[in-house]
């Protein structure tokens, strides 16, 4: 075991990721990150710079694209669609609905 | 470690072609993605078919999976020969798996030779109460990480980290850790560390976003006749004054006593008005009284 370290981190969305940074994290090329954004699934084309949930996303699309050959405009459309079950769920949870 | 069955995560056998692998794999996916499935261990159970696929679905990890398995039942304990990995060479195999597991115990003695690469980052989430988001607080993770011991060799080991945790954080924001990655090779960089914040369920409390929900039980007369109630939130007691005529499911909003967010968030109290139990004369002769007095017939309202 490794001696007990205190580390303290940043949260990526006070301090973005750049492009490089982004593509590192996915273990992707850098060209990836590009296509995909001008595509316009992912980050904001304005200023390359990422947050966690551009992190987050990109992860997933990736997995879909690489599990299931999709092409980058139906891996995005899924996980839109994903992301409203989960956005209604919270909502319904946070509300004290239960779904069942 | 224990051998792992990765044929039979996937329901599939030991010939299966790549293409059965794959169609196995997707399958299996659909059915326990967390997004859809019912079933209680979802997640776990998607960790585990995503494991077994990130090596069946590798021609070159697959082969090397194979020339190690044979003979060997899931659950049974399990050595590779030292010298096994030889023609293979995976490096940063990455997840915490079973796989990456074994790896690691082989050794990379491939790896030396003036080969410079950084360390891979590493993705893992970071489980927190609430109370942690209002104050920042210190939490520790722990992860398996290949350890180097000397050149070419390399075991999996704990590492323990204590993570200071911000005040003000909200679910699914992450945090980068610099250099708390995977070591990097021949002299290079370690990689980064990358923690998701997910919160615990707390029996009183529900987060969405940086805003707080939480249920308040009211009596029928402080909801109808309006009046001051103590409430516990996350940030201590409050005072809250509850308006004449509400009634259950009304939400009051106190403004920027969500999670401190750099946007603070708004905490919500959704009133829940609990009826006494007409359990004893008096006051069954009070809901009598009532019935009788105020005429009142919320289906004609």
């Amino acid at each position: 075991m490794f001696a007990n370290q205190i580390v303290t981190g940043v949260l990526i969305d006070e301090v973005a990721l750049d492009m490089d940074e982004l593509a590192r994290a996915c273990q992707v090329e850098p060209d990836w990150v590009v296509r995909h954004v001008q595509a316009g699934v992912l980050g904001d084309t304005a200023a390359l710079r990422f947050r966690s949930t551009d992190l987050a996303r990109a992860r997933r699309l990736l997995e879909l694209e690489r599990h299931f050959d999709a092409d980058e405009e139906l891996a995005a459309l899924v996980i839109d669609l994903a992301d409203e079950v989960r956005r209604l769920r919270a909502r319904l949870h946070a509300l004290g609905i239960r779904d069942t | 470690m224990e051998y792992k069955d990765y044929y039979a995560t996937l329901g599939i056998d030991r010939g299966a072609t790549a293409d059965d692998i794959k169609k196995a794999y997707r399958k299996m996916v659909r059915k326990y993605h967390p997004d859809v499935s019912k079933h209680k261990d979802a997640d776990a159970k998607t960790k585990e078919i995503n494991e077994a696929y990130d090596v069946l679905g590798d021609l070159e990890k697959r082969a090397a999976y194979d020339a190690l398995g044979r003979g060997h039942h899931a659950g049974e304990q399990f050595h590779p020969p030292p010298d096994w990995s030889e023609h293979f060479d995976f490096g940063g195999a990455g997840a915490d798996d079973f796989f990456a597991d074994l790896f690691a115990q082989a050794g990379r003695s491939r790896r030396g030779g003036g080969f410079q690469m950084r360390g891979d980052d590493i993705h893992a989430a970071i489980t927190i109460d609430l109370a942690d988001a209002y104050r920042g607080a210190t939490r520790t993770v722990s992860l398996r990480v290949p350890k180097a011991e000397g050149p070419g060799r390399a075991t999996m080991q704990e590492k323990t980290l204590s993570v200071n945790i911000p005040r003000g954080v909200t679910p699914g924001q992450q945090l980068r850790l610099a250099g708390q990655g995977h070591e990097g090779h021949g002299g290079a960089g370690p990689g980064d560390l990358y923690l998701e914040i997910q919160f615990a369920p707390d029996p009183r409390y529900r987060i969405e976003g940086s805003h707080v929900y939480e249920n308040v039980p009211v009596t029928p007369w402080e909801a109808a006749l309006g009046g001051s109630v103590a409430v516990p939130t996350p940030s201590g007691t409050v005072e809250v004054t509850i308006p004449s005529g509400s009634q259950s499911g009304r939400k009051l909003r106190l403004k920027g006593k969500g999670i401190p967010a750099a946007t603070p968030g708004d905490l919500y109290l959704i009133l829940d008005v609990v009826l006494p139990p007409a359990n004893s004369d008096k006051a069954r002769a009070i809901y009598q009284a009532m019935a009788r007095d105020l005429a009142f017939n919320p289906r004609t309202a």
